[in-house]
Formats: structure tokens, sequence, C-alpha cells
């Protein structure tokens, strides 16, 4: 008969094995980072003239003077719908300070992506726009989603993110409001 | 004494399954669907197998019907991740240059064009082919260091039941890398 000494041993035993077994089910998911790269060369944002949820068209043009967050995404996506909650926390702290988030649906319908919205928490409050036929995707050379540009107030291409992020982070945050001040 | 000893190696050896090791695989016991990962020159790649039955469930809700994406759900599909950590400059890759060894033979992958050709008939949905070309992982890709990654289906065209060695190939200005997962099995 083993002694309670040993048993309350092989109880922490059993603890440490299910607590390591919860963390690594936990590392199912790949990480979400949270590092923009920097576009060294001026390169022009590509044209984006799009249909939004209520059926306005939305030109990037006309965003002009404006920081852009352009996010490429879908449903089916799954680190695109990992992100889209740290998305909306990110537009409710810059949208004050001259910044416009798109996020632009790759490929599906209006009431796919609206009963979608409703899982997301925060609620999305940004600009939805929508490209049927992934026309949009080769013009900006996107090439897996989700892929995500951050565009200058002079409508140059400041940072990519290929894959998903934690946009709320404080280093994505620090970069999008430093550079709407550089209109300032 | 004994028990002690007997307890100790227990504890041992659960935590070297987890200490960082060239490769750590898993089977998830509830659906019979594995996990296979990597990290090598900085960067991580791990497979893990979409079973035939929640392929064909993905694909019929994107608008495709169960003859039409059978072929594809039953060709050993895993949703691939490779993610550059901390290489030492830009990757580069394009994923028809990756392969499965099998019994010893160099067997190369069917790449997306040719698969969406295979599922592009006069009855298929646009919606559901651009949902096919997107959800697969990328043809060719660039990703910088500290974060960027995708996630994506990857079809290895290998009859269930099929195990075989899996080689991601990427470059960095020119240079070749791989990394390969060993003893990857596609479970039926």
């Amino acid at each position: 008969m083993p002694g309670k000494k040993s048993i309350r041993i092989l109880m922490s035993l059993l603890f440490i094995i299910l607590l390591i077994s919860a963390m690594s089910y936990a590392d199912e998911l790949p990480p979400l980072t949270y590092k923009l790269t920097a576009v060294d060369k001026a390169v022009q944002a590509p044209d984006l003239r799009l249909h939004n949820m209520d059926e306005e068209i939305i030109d990037i043009k006309e965003l002009k003077g404006k920081v852009v967050v352009i996010n490429f995404w879908a449903t089916w996506c799954p680190p695109c719908r990992r992100e889209m909650g740290s998305l909306e926390r990110l537009y409710q702290a810059v949208k004050d300070k001259n910044v416009e988030v798109l996020a632009v649906n790759i490929g599906e319908d209006l009431d796919t992506v609206f009963s979608f919205m409703g899982t997301v928490e925060p609620s999305p409050e940004f600009q939805i726009v929508f490209d049927p036929d992934a026309v949009s995707m080769n013009n900006w050379k996107v090439r897996g989603l989700p892929t995500t540009y951050i565009i200058s107030p002079d409508g140059t291409i400041a940072y990519s993110a290929i894959g998903g992020r934690e946009f709320d982070h404080p280093d994505i945050q620090k970069n999008i409001i430093n550079l709407s001040r550089q209109l300032k | 004494m004994k028990e002690m000893i007997i307890l100790s190696a227990i504890g041992l050896f659960s935590l070297s399954c987890f200490a960082e090791t060239p490769q750590n695989s898993r089977i998830n016991s509830a659906t019979g669907a594995g996990t296979w990962e990597t990290q090598a020159h900085g960067v991580h790649f791990s497979l893990t197998q979409i079973l035939p039955e929640q392929v064909q469930a993905f694909y019929v809700n994107r608008g495709f019907t169960l003859k039409q994406i059978e072929p594809y759900a039953s060709s050993c599909v895993y949703m691939t991740v490779l993610r550059n950590d901390k290489a030492p400059g830009a990757i580069h890759f394009i994923s028809n240059n990756w392969s499965a060894i099998v019994a010893g033979k160099t067997h190369t992958l069917v790449s997306v064009d040719k698969w969406v050709q295979r599922l592009t008939t006069n009855n298929t949905k646009k919606s559901a082919l651009v949902a096919f070309r997107w959800a697969q992982f990328p043809v060719e890709q660039e990703y910088e260091p500290g974060g960027d990654w995708n996630q994506g289906m990857l079809s290895f065209g290998l009859p269930a039941g099929s195990q075989f060695d899996a080689i991601a190939r990427w470059d960095i200005d020119g240079e070749a890398y791989e990394a390969k997962l060993q003893g990857v099995q596609c479970a039926r």
C-alpha cells in the first residue's frame, strides 16, 4: 500500500502533467504576432474602390491625408477571425487620430460577413468592403490571408504585416499614431 | 524508494516531452489527426492533418458539392503553418518546391493551379473557387523576421494511410534552407 506521502507526490505530479498538457493544448493555435515591417521604398498604394456594407463606394483616394489600415481577410480564414477583435480595439484607440480602418473581405457575400461580425467582440465599427472576385488581391500583390498594409497620409505604403496580428498591441498602436502625426 | 524512482521517472519523462526538441508531434485522441512541428534556422514549420470529412464540410459550406471536392478531400490535406520567428533575413519560398518522401522516393506536390483546374467545371460556383484558391497555403511568399506567417491548407496528394517525411524549402537572398518533418501520418 502506498503511503500518504507517496499519494501526495503522485497527486502533485498528476497536477503538473495536467497543467503542462493544458498549456500544450493552448499552444495548438499559432500565436498572433505584433511586428509590422517598415516598407523602405516609397511605394504608392494601388487603387482600391469597393462597396461597403451599405452598398456605398469607398475609394482609398478619398482617404488621402489619413493613415489607412487595410486588412485583407475572409471569414473562413482562422487567423483573420482571431485578429478581428484586436483590429476593432485598434480602431477605437486611433479613430480620433486621423486613422481609418478598411477590412477588405475576399469572395463572400454580405449575409455571411454580417453574421460573422455578430460573433466578433467588440463588434466592429470600422468599414468593411467587399471584393467578391479577389481582384484587389492581385492589384495589391497579396499572396495569403490575412495581409495588412498601413498607408501613410501621403498615400504610400508605410508598413506591411503578413499573417495574423494583435493589432491592439502597444507597438502597433505606437507605429500608427506616429505615422498619423507626420501631417502635423 | 522504488516508488520515488518510478514517480521521478514519470515526472522527468512528462517534462522531457515538452522540452525544446527538433520535432514535436502529437495525435488528437478524439479525431486521430496528428500535428507535427519543428523549428529550423529560426523558422517554425508545422503540419496538422485535416481529416477528409473536415475538408469536405469546409468546402461544402463554401459552395462545392461533395462529389466535386472529394478528390481533394481524400488527398492528405494538412493545415500548414510557416512562420519567420528569427531567421537571419527575409525568407522566400515557392511551395511547389516542397516535397514528401514516401518509402525513400521523392513525391512532388500537386500545385494549387492544377487543383483549381481539376475543380473547375461548368457547375462550380465562382465564390467556391475563390475560397478554395485563398484557403490554400500560399504558392509563393516572403516573410520578414519577427513573425510574418501564414496558415493554409496544403495537399500532399497521397493516399490515406500514407506515412512520409515532409520537407519545406525556402531561401534567404538565394541561400537555400529547409525544414523536415519526419514520420508524418495521414489518418484514414
